[in-house]
């Protein structure tokens, strides 16, 4: 009896334990990512890919390497980091904004098509889950030791692209549906 | 018609602006720079009498302005060891004292204000963080060639 209690108490404050840890590392994260101040607007666009593929190519880090400065490495690997979670904010950004408009633009329709609306939904699960899977190997390793992380990046800045295109054009669809009645 | 006209009006004072005044600047980070300063902090908007009395105000301003944003996508596009040349090249170009220059542009980081307005925030973050790096590298270079000195 002594001991199950003993161990609820245990199971308890270990739960209070993990709550205050994860608090801790949760606000430490927003320590380290300061706002880019006023150059961070509303996000209208993604970022071109040949700067994508910049912040996850190997290139840059080869000549830091070269310069045989322990220090200056470090710098890089915290800046490009730094950048990286700049990139996947916008994309998520991006994501959520084409999403929205969509949502808006479908509670206004009469004839709603149920299977693509479920294709929608499903690709933005699954390019929301990606940007926080990449967010979790950036914090981790870093852009640059990622392996095809750059070509994954840009594929999933295409995707962006292509899934507000294919919502503006659903927007559209659903405009003139709506001036034809 | 008029807004075509308005934009080879703009072309040709941009043409002006390239052909005159930055010509004679070297180094797409000076170019830059310069072009910062020829915003106003308050307005945002650009001005350059030499310009504004060629064409009109407006299209001085509009001129600067696509100059501004076209050096500093070009510029933000350089890779890493490009954009230590364009900085070593632009400390260089200053008459004052190379560490001094390098110190001064760690600690006030002066380049954030030379980001034209409306840019993608990755690669104006890319930007800053590049220059950041470029200065790390020029003063670490700087120390050990203080110290080869003090060796031979």
């Amino acid at each position: 009896m002594i001991g199950s209690l003993g161990l609820l108490v245990g199971v308890f404050l270990l739960l209070i334990l993990m709550a205050v840890a994860t608090k801790g590392w949760m606000g430490a994260r927003q320590l380290q990512e300061p706002p880019s101040g006023p150059i961070e607007g509303e996000v209208t666009e993604p970022c071109p890919k040949e700067f994508v593929s910049m912040v996850f190519s190997r290139s840059d880090w080869e000549f830091v390497h070269g310069l045989k400065s322990r220090g200056v490495e470090r710098l890089f690997e915290q800046e490009r980091k730094k950048v990286a979670l700049v990139w996947i904010r916008q994309t998520s950004a991006l994501v959520r904004k084409a999403v929205s408009e969509h949502a808006f633009a479908a509670r206004q329709s009469k004839n709603l098509d149920f299977l693509k609306e479920i294709n929608i939904l499903a690709q933005f699960l699954i390019l929301i889950t990606s940007c926080w899977i990449l967010t979790i190997a950036i914090q981790t390793a870093g852009p640059v030791w990622l392996s095809g992380l750059a070509s994954y990046a840009q594929r999933l800045s295409q995707q962006v692209s292509n899934l507000q295109g294919a919502f503006q054009a659903g927007v559209l669809a659903n405009a003139n549906e709506k001036g034809a009645m | 018609m008029e807004t075509s006209d308005k934009g080879l009006t703009v072309e040709r004072a941009y043409d002006d602006l390239l052909r005159r005044s930055l010509a004679s600047i070297s180094g797409d980070l000076a170019k830059l720079i310069y072009l910062a300063s020829t915003r106003d902090y308050n307005t945002g908007k650009y001005h350059h009498d030499g310009l504004a009395a060629r064409f009109k105000t407006d299209i001085a301003c509009q001129a600067l302005e696509q100059a501004h944003r076209q050096i500093f996508y070009r510029i933000a596009g350089r890779s890493l060891e490009e954009l230590v040349g364009e900085v070593d090249l632009y400390v260089n170009s200053s008459r004052q004292n190379r560490d001094e220059v390098i110190q001064v542009w760690q600690k006030l980081e002066p380049y954030r204000v030379a980001l034209p307005v409306n840019v993608d925030v990755v690669v104006a973050r890319l930007f800053v963080s590049n220059v950041k790096l470029a200065l790390a590298i020029l003063r670490k270079r700087l120390g050990r060639q203080e110290i080869r000195a003090l060796a031979s």
